[in-house]
């Protein structure tokens, strides 16, 4: 109980500071715009419909990239773990593209797929695709090896031992993976859409920036940030409840 | 007495001319052994003198250069259902529970019928887990874990059970608690046992036979009956014969011992 009012009174007092730098210290509301400038921003954007409209759009372009993104994913790396052959091809390529700012290509996806979602989905699975073939990958080469022999001892084939040795061992990372993905995926969708889109938060944003408006800026950053620790938050609940093992 | 095989009780584990190299390295060297239906063997022997891979050759999970190891007359080559391996370090799976992990060796081999599960419920209660059988291997202490070890062994009713130090990770009591409690389930569960310890009085308390390996290449040096009676409770350490046998196999390995444990300080320094 006491962690949690510790957390609440931290939260507002950020706030409340943050305000009070913005009416008495940064008085030019070009630079900032004050939590309740902000929030007010919030409102009106919801009232005309606007914040609605772009929420859907970028979230589809979220969950459609992060959903394709982890299926991929995780597949990749399930046989770049078991195939060495694989893994000898892809990993110099995986590496490489984990390791660049590949987000600087967004223009370039914009190019190839148009204005529409489709290149903002592309945006996020070139950020999403990587940490989970990486992590994937992981999380099978780390299978206990004593686990392996307990299950050859019984006579376990390959497959056997895949399905009930590396497989659930792997799952902490793999939900852990998924965890990573959240923050690179919005990451994705904000890059993607100011490269260029119809809609969307991170089109409000560019917008609102070109005309200076930093309420309606804020607002879609704050709507941003509070979708990136739901959804966080949300996986390490799975995380939680999945694999209790892992304390 | 020796276990030896005859026309009226052909020997359940027979082993002939067993060599195994590592690369040039030579780590066994002409094991010969037989083991009656039943019996429980124990190997003792100086680290190195290749206990444990003998061991696991016997289960399959090695292969070997020459000689042969057969059960019942079957050559052995692969693990399969006629034996189980009991590790030292306990190698359950952190994700099922107590009753998932004592099942799977069942499970891996297809044979988990309802009647398996029931004989599975009654195994537990045996080796003293009733009313665990739904916690996870991190809820329970050291001693607990060796037992859902021991019960997932015998739950596949193995014909041969291999046991690799399966106490050496307990502490003291712990560990001369478990030697009882193995006796009990072994004399319930009548399988044989082949049974690798340091410890000597543990192996001498616990075994029909036991077999003291030399020094690399691992060599039988030694078959020693232990003629004491069964059942057998903890005091039987403290009669003068117990002590006999314990004088008698650490004379074997003493300078064994001494050498290796000079070898290691010699290539250390």
């Amino acid at each position: 109980m006491q962690r949690v009012v510790v957390t609440i009174a931290s939260v507002i007092g950020g706030l409340a500071i943050w305000e009070f730098i913005g009416h008495y210290v940064v008085k030019n509301a070009l630079f900032l715009a004050t939590p309740s400038a902000s929030l007010s921003a919030l409102g009106d954007m919801w009232h005309q419909g606007v914040l609605q409209k772009a929420i859907v759009i970028s979230g589809e372009e979220f969950f459609i990239g992060f959903f394709i993104a982890v299926v991929a994913g995780t597949l990749i790396g399930l046989l770049t773990a078991s195939f060495q052959n694989i893994s000898l091809v892809l990993t110099p390529w995986i590496s490489g593209f984990y390791a660049s700012p590949i987000v600087a290509l967004a223009p370039l996806l914009i190019l190839w797929f148009g204005v529409g979602i489709w290149s903002k989905i592309a945006v996020v699975i070139s950020l999403v695709i990587f940490p989970m073939i990486i992590n994937t990958e992981a999380g099978i080469k780390h299978t206990d090896p004593q686990l392996i022999e307990a299950a050859r001892s019984f006579g376990a084939s390959k497959m056997q031992i895949f399905e009930k040795v590396a497989l659930p061992s792997s799952l902490p990372y793999i939900i852990a993976g998924l965890r990573l993905g959240v923050g690179r995926g919005l990451i994705g969708v904000v890059i993607g859409e100011l490269a260029g889109a119809r809609g969307g938060l991170g089109f409000l944003i560019n917008n609102a920036s070109q005309v200076f408006n930093m309420p309606q800026l804020f607002a879609s950053v704050i709507v941003l940030a509070t979708a990136g620790i739901v959804l966080t938050a949300a996986f390490q609940r799975l995380e939680r409840m999945l694999v209790p093992w892992k304390a | 007495m020796e276990g030896v095989a005859s026309a009226a009780s052909p020997a359940k584990l027979s082993v002939r001319g067993l060599t195994k190299y590592y690369d040039d390295l030579e780590v066994l060297s002409d094991i010969a052994v037989d083991v009656a239906d039943g019996e429980f063997v124990s190997i003792v022997g100086p680290t190195g003198c290749g206990k444990t891979t003998f061991l696991r050759i016997v289960d399959g999970l090695e292969p070997f250069d020459a000689g042969e190891v057969s059960i019942d007359g079957r050559q052995v080559t692969k693990p399969g259902p006629d034996r189980a391996f009991v590790f030292q370090a306990d190698s359950l799976q952190p994700w099922r529970t107590v009753w998932s992990n004592a099942a799977i060796g069942l499970e891996i081999q297809g044979r988990l019928t309802g009647a398996e599960r029931e004989r599975l419920n009654r195994l537990l209660e045996l080796v003293g887990l009733k009313g665990f059988e739904r916690y996870y291997p991190r809820q329970l202490s050291g001693g607990m874990r060796q037992r859902v070890n021991l019960a997932r062994a015998l739950a596949v009713h193995p014909e041969v059970l291999l046991m690799d130090e399966p106490f050496a990770a307990l502490d003291a009591q712990t560990r001369e608690i478990m030697q009882t409690e193995l006796l009990r389930i072994w004399s319930a569960a009548k399988s044989t046992v082949l049974f690798i310890t340091h410890q000597i009085d543990e192996a001498i308390y616990l075994s029909d036979r036991v077999l003291v390996f030399s020094r690399r290449p691992g060599r039988l040096q030694e078959d020693i009956a232990i003629d004491l009676p069964r059942p057998r409770d903890p005091s039987v350490k403290r009669t003068p014969k117990f002590s006999e046998y314990v004088g008698h196999i650490w004379n074997l390995i003493e300078s064994a011992v001494r050498e290796s444990v000079m070898e290691e300080t010699v290539v250390h320094s």
